[in-house]
């Protein structure tokens, strides 16, 4: 029998990495309670929220253990998800021990070596594909692959820097446009419109808007509302990027 | 561009989205067919709200019967797979009228978008709904509902 402590850490690990990684609250917490039943714990109250974790686990009658757990950082890493979900899933029919969890879990959370390379070609392929399936040539194909590639460049540091992601969103809004535009002085042919709706496609918070659907209709009100909160103020700070651009454009810039 | 070119980058755009979501490897075919399958129902619906809606439900049903099928959750199909549909020229539409000082025009595109994504929450919520609710391969085990 593993100490209860480990089993504790654990569950903490899991789920605080599902929410720091873009997964749902209710994953988190369904991924607690589920933990908790295979480990053999009578009973456990998990609370998730964006930014934070609040768990007890009910040993005996007077014997609880609380624990808090802040969740500072947010980032997109589905793998990472998908790795938590495999243990949880272990763990619950009893094929895992809480030591060889929190072992596996130590191993996920550690930083990889992030293929920088191959973020960047994503970006400025996917860039470039919405560009042509909304109706872009082929100059705008070009024009389009560098914006992505270039955002993707900057917005990297960025996030490293500890700007906070909204800042970062209307930042990459506003290269996106400013690149695009610097592109029809180069090339006369090349058509905006595709070009920046293609680029920004990316970098609007489809995953926040999902997640906050799913959240508010399992009845985890504040996180839904949260999570809303966030993707309408990113997209609007997007929008603010290239509203601001366009218009300085307009405004004598050329 | 004629439209099997367009089809063709949407899958493209899919995937490589979903690269940069750092999606599992082999969900990513999935999420690239099935984002071809929505997009082109929602182009010969007519790309208008209902088109929004349909075209992601379809999407968001088939994303969770993958996930059921391969064990995973669903939010890594539906989140590459989603992407082509979010409605990104109504957003700069938007912005450009109201650089430009049309407020009116700005107000119906801005519109038009919201409900566009409207369409696509509802749908997806709804995929959902229908799922966890009605589809319990295993009731004893509550990890079903993934």
């Amino acid at each position: 029998m593993d100490s209860i402590t480990t089993t504790l850490d654990a569950v903490c690990l899991a789920s605080q990495l599902i929410l720091e990684n873009g997964g749902e609250t209710y994953r988190a917490e369904e991924t607690v309670e589920r933990m908790c039943q295979g480990l053999g714990i009578p009973r456990v109250d998990v609370m998730a929220l964006p930014t934070g974790l609040m768990l007890t686990l009910t040993l005996e009658e007077d014997n609880t253990l609380t624990r808090l757990v802040r969740v500072h950082s947010r980032s997109i890493d589905l793998n990472r998800i998908d790795e938590c979900n495999n243990i949880s899933r272990k763990v619950a029919s009893g094929n895992m021990t809480a030591d060889e969890a929190l072992k596996a879990l130590r191993r996920i959370k550690q930083p990889r070596k992030e293929k920088r390379f191959l973020l960047i070609a994503a970006s400025a392929v996917t860039a470039a594909s919405f560009t042509v399936m909304l109706g872009g040539g082929w100059t705008d194909f070009g024009v389009s692959f560098f914006c992505g590639a270039l955002v993707q460049w900057v917005l990297t540091p960025l996030g490293k820097m500890k700007i906070p992601p909204l800042i970062s969103s209307m930042i990459a809004g506003a290269l996106t446009t400013l690149l695009a535009l610097l592109g029809t002085l180069i090339v006369d042919s090349v058509n905006i419109e595709p070009v920046i709706s293609g680029a920004i496609m990316p970098l609007l918070p489809g995953l926040a808007t999902t997640n906050a659907m799913r959240d508010t209709i399992r009845g985890d009100l504040v996180s839904g509302g949260a999570r809303l909160g966030e993707a309408i103020l990113s997209v609007m700070m997007l929008a603010a990027g290239i509203g601001l651009t366009l218009s300085m454009w307009g405004g004598g810039l050329r | 561009m004629s439209w099997w070119v367009q089809l063709i980058a949407c899958g493209i755009a899919a995937a490589s989205f979903s690269v940069l979501l750092r999606e599992p490897r082999n969900t990513i075919p999935v999420s690239s067919l099935v984002s071809i399958v929505g997009y082109s129902v929602f182009l010969l619906l007519g790309q208008s709200t209902l088109a929004y809606f349909l075209a992601s439900l379809l999407i968001g049903l088939s994303c969770e019967l993958a996930a059921r099928l391969m064990k995973r959750a669903a939010t890594l199909f539906v989140t590459g797979a989603i992407v082509p549909l979010v409605p990104g020229v109504g957003l700069y539409r938007t912005m450009r009228f109201v650089v430009d000082g049309e407020y009116s025009l700005a107000v119906q595109t801005g519109a038009a978008t919201l409900l566009g994504i409207c369409g696509i929450a509802m749908a997806i919520t709804i995929s959902s709904v229908i799922f966890s609710s009605f589809w319990h391969p295993n009731r004893k085990k509550r990890g079903a509902s993934c």
